[in-house]
């Protein structure tokens, strides 16, 4: 482990230290080029300047109110997420490749998720265990044989990338349902803008802002057949749900209502929203509650939150929905082993995005090497999100590693398991000065008309020391990340 | 526009309307307490001590503060996050409803009264409290009014605005028609316009023109000293000024209009035909009339109707 060569001024990068994949310095410790003028401007700022900015933009986002709730303490307190200054660069060829990889991969979950709704191809063919499908917490019965406008399922996919110790980006999770975080991608690169102007005008940053005309052009074109303008709805759970802030600024940037339950209500099979002008119709829902809240009468009966009857107008054809139900199987921890088996058998590719290697309890042999190995693996629960449900060997006690050896063995469907991956790690801003925390990448995808990955994404930071953890709900941070426009399409 | 957000507009602005007058309130009470002797009388509460009746506040404080003095009520009145009636609670309220309407009323006023609340529960508001009480209402009053200028300035006169100008202007009616009522009945007997004013009297219903910020304005467009019929017929009365209850009345019955549109001989809604008759009767009626008729009855009736106005915009447009 080495210090990064740096010229006159050593107190910015004074304390930082090389390790795992370091996204700023080459091994030797030199800016890798796509980096150059970044760390050249970074070092003519300067850590009092740099923290003067920091706090600006920190009290901007609060300002703003652009905050998320951590459940569990005091019911529920409003925090803002940390947001780190210094931006996460991309170069064109790398986007080229994760852009296609993701395109393929979205691609082929969605054949995926059809297939398990209608023919089942795929488990006949014994590609994917049906028992894995089946027992899916997100598998929906109530979806069997419906078909969906367009057979799109999996409108907004957010497909959390990292990147290991030989600098590969790889798939950790798919979040297939209703990801969360693009507000943050917005939200980010406009506060960037207010305090690093000079930074943008120095590198070739692909935009982001037309993120809210591509989602809106998507739910127009969902809407039910015969519908030349639909009016289109973003369904929240409340001002309660942790995500509160990018459920109102989507319906803002679209200029489009922002509805809760008890909103609507359904009239003959159609949906309704409660004006101050009596019922009028509502024709497509981007709805941001899961599929179980959905609808009172055909899932949880105990939820106040959805809409009693929706199911049955989705069923109808009269209202189109973002997410389709049932996508939750698609995004199954115990299905993403199998996930570069379903690019290759629906599309005939092999996958230009790799998995992280992983293994099933259900296999004998996978088994008895989890169990020996606790110490040194990441362990999750299937059916669990959010950083919550997990065992990182390497920082865990005997208690913890004894009780999920308890767990796998009683029910070894329930959990994956993964070796600790050090993340690629990013210079990023601590108590005056720069140091290397580790990073991921969740980007964005629609899926319309064309499959479109937003140019960017949100780069999420584990701010404690050594952590792997970069949840939002466990500590980390969020960095602005810019995609760089090519030579040849600049 | 949905209910729910219809609802959620019009009491944002009914809290920070409150906020704002339970800072004026406060800010001239400090004021007439620091000229000697203003607090004799026996009966008579203190100005401070006032706020807590027109804000309907004194039980609830006496609960939880037994025997307290001036700084305590202060205290109350402002910060105290358990007292609805504070302005840190009439804040916190006045957000947790614009936050449910955040892709409504834009950005800049979004972040007014994010920053207000934000200011107030932090620990600048604390110091400045104690180191200039005046100052920090003041500041109190200038961010509320800023709010309201945002409100002017970047939203477009369709029904967000107007929700937000009826929760405004009916708040602003009411609590006009209580601090009326408590600064008439604290003298047991309504002002008599032939007896003379006392040094004292001219201090207090000078206080009560400069709490509406009606002082100047007053002194020109009556022409006259400052006694208790030409204040009442200017904070009643006055076509003109923002704050008379008329002028009030006008802006309601006009903002409601809007939301209900139809045209101009046609009442849709019992909330307009109560807005409509209370304000033909303020325009006609002669301030010897109020007093004939009986002062306090006179500004119950507008009490009531007021309520009534509330209940009826309620059952109309929330209740769908």
């Amino acid at each position: 482990m080495l210090a990064p060569q740096v010229s006159e001024d050593t107190a910015l990068f004074g304390r930082y230290r090389l390790a795992a994949y370091d996204e700023m310095f080459d091994p030797r410790g030199r800016p890798r080029a796509h980096y150059r003028a970044l760390h050249d401007r970074l070092l003519r700022l300067g850590p009092e300047e740099l923290d003067r900015r920091h706090r600006l933009a920190d009290l901007s986002m609060r300002q703003q109110g652009i905050t998320f709730t951590v459940y569990g303490r005091d019911q529920g307190v409003e925090r803002i997420i940390p947001f780190d200054p210094i931006p996460r660069l991309v170069d064109a060829d790398e986007w080229l490749t994760i852009e296609r990889g993701l395109q393929q991969r979205v691609r082929a979950l969605n054949l995926f998720i059809r297939d398990v709704y209608h023919d089942r191809k795929i488990l006949r063919d014994r590609v994917v265990p049906p028992e894995l499908v089946f027992g899916a917490s997100g598998y929906r019965r109530e979806c069997v044989g419906l078909r969906v406008p367009r057979d799109v399922y999996m409108h907004v996919s957010g497909i959390d990338l990292i990147r290991g110790e030989d600098g590969r980006f790889l798939v950790l999770e798919d979040n297939c349902r209703t990801p969360s975080g693009v507000s943050y991608v917005l939200k980010n690169r406009q506060v960037m803008k207010q305090v690093f102007p000079a930074l943008f005008e120095q590198h070739n940053v692909r935009p982001v802002d037309d993120y809210t005309d591509n989602l809106l052009a998507m739910l127009r074109w969902i809407a039910p057949p015969g519908c030349d303008d639909p009016a289109i709805v973003v369904l929240t759970p409340g001002v309660h749900n942790s995500a509160y802030y990018e459920h109102s600024f989507l319906a803002r940037q679209m200029g489009v209502e922002l509805v809760e339950g008890r909103d609507l209500v359904l009239d003959r099979g159609q949906v309704f929203r409660r004006t101050t002008r009596g019922l009028q119709r509502v024709d497509v829902i981007y709805r941001r509650i899961d599929d179980d809240f959905l609808d009172p009468l055909t899932f949880r009966t105990d939820s106040l939150l959805g809409v009693p009857g929706l199911i049955a107008a989705y069923h109808a054809g009269n209202v189109g929905l973002a997410n389709a139900l049932g996508t939750g199987v698609a995004d199954d921890k115990g299905i993403y082993p199998f996930a570069p088996d379903i690019i290759r058998y629906y599309l005939g590719e092999e996958p230009i995005l790799g998995n992280v290697e992983t293994f099933r309890p259900l296999v004998p042999s996978h088994r008895q090497h989890i169990l020996a190995n606790l110490d040194r693996l990441v362990v999750k629960a299937v059916d669990a999100s959010g950083g919550y449900g997990m065992l990182i060997g390497p920082a865990s006690t005997r208690e913890q590693r004894e009780e999920f050896a308890r767990k796998i063995e009683q029910n070894p469907r329930g959990y994956i398991a993964q070796p600790t991956i050090q993340l690629s790690r990013h210079p990023t801003f601590i108590d005056g000065s720069l140091d290397g925390r580790h990073v991921d990448l969740r980007p964005f995808v629609l899926y319309g008309e064309e499959i479109q990955v937003l140019p960017g994404g949100l780069t999420r930071v584990a701010l404690p020391e050594g952590s792997l953890v970069v949840n939002s709900s466990q500590g980390g941070g969020t960095k602005d990340t810019w995609v760089l426009r090519g030579a040849e399409n600049a | 526009m949905l209910s729910r957000v219809a609802e959620s507009l019009f009491w944002t602005s009914r809290y920070i309307e409150r906020a704002e007058n339970v800072a004026r309130l406060l800010d001239i009470g400090l004021n007439l307490e620091l000229d000697a002797g203003v607090q004799a009388g026996p009966g008579d509460s203190s100005p401070v001590e006032l706020a807590l009746s027109i804000l309907a506040s004194r039980e609830s404080f006496q609960a939880g503060n037994p025997g307290a003095d001036r700084t305590a009520v202060l205290e109350y009145l402002t910060f105290d996050r358990r007292s609805p009636q504070s302005i840190l609670g009439m804040v916190s309220r006045a957000r947790e409803n614009a936050r449910s309407t955040q892709e409504v009323i834009g950005v800049d006023v979004w972040r007014q009264i994010n920053r207000l609340y934000l200011y107030l529960g932090g620990q600048r508001a604390r110091r400045r409290f104690v180191a200039s009480p005046s100052g920090f209402y003041t500041a109190i009053k200038e961010s509320c009014i800023l709010f309201e200028g945002l409100i002017q300035n970047t939203l477009p006169r369709d029904e967000v605005y107007h929700f937000l100008q009826l929760g405004r202007y009916l708040e602003r009616v009411d609590i006009m028609g209580r601090i009326l009522h408590a600064r008439c009945q604290s003298r047991i007997e309504p002002p008599d316009p032939t007896s003379g004013e006392t040094g004292l009297d001219l201090v207090r219903w000078t206080g009560l023109l400069r709490s509406c910020s009606a002082y100047g304005t007053y002194l020109r467009s009556e022409r006259d000293r400052i006694e208790p019929v030409g204040v009442i017929r200017f904070l009643v009365l006055d076509p003109d000024f923002p704050r008379a209850i008329r002028f009030c009345v006008a802006r309601c019955r006009e903002s409601l209009k809007e939301i209900v549109g139809g045209d101009d001989d046609e009442v849709a809604s019992s909330a307009e035909r109560l807005l409509g008759r209370l304000e033909s009767e303020l325009r006609y009626i002669d301030v010897a009339e109020i007093f004939d008729r009986g002062l306090l009855p006179f500004l119950d009736g507008i009490q009531t109707t007021c309520r009534r106005v509330g209940e009826e915009i309620q059952r109309t447009f929330f209740l769908v």
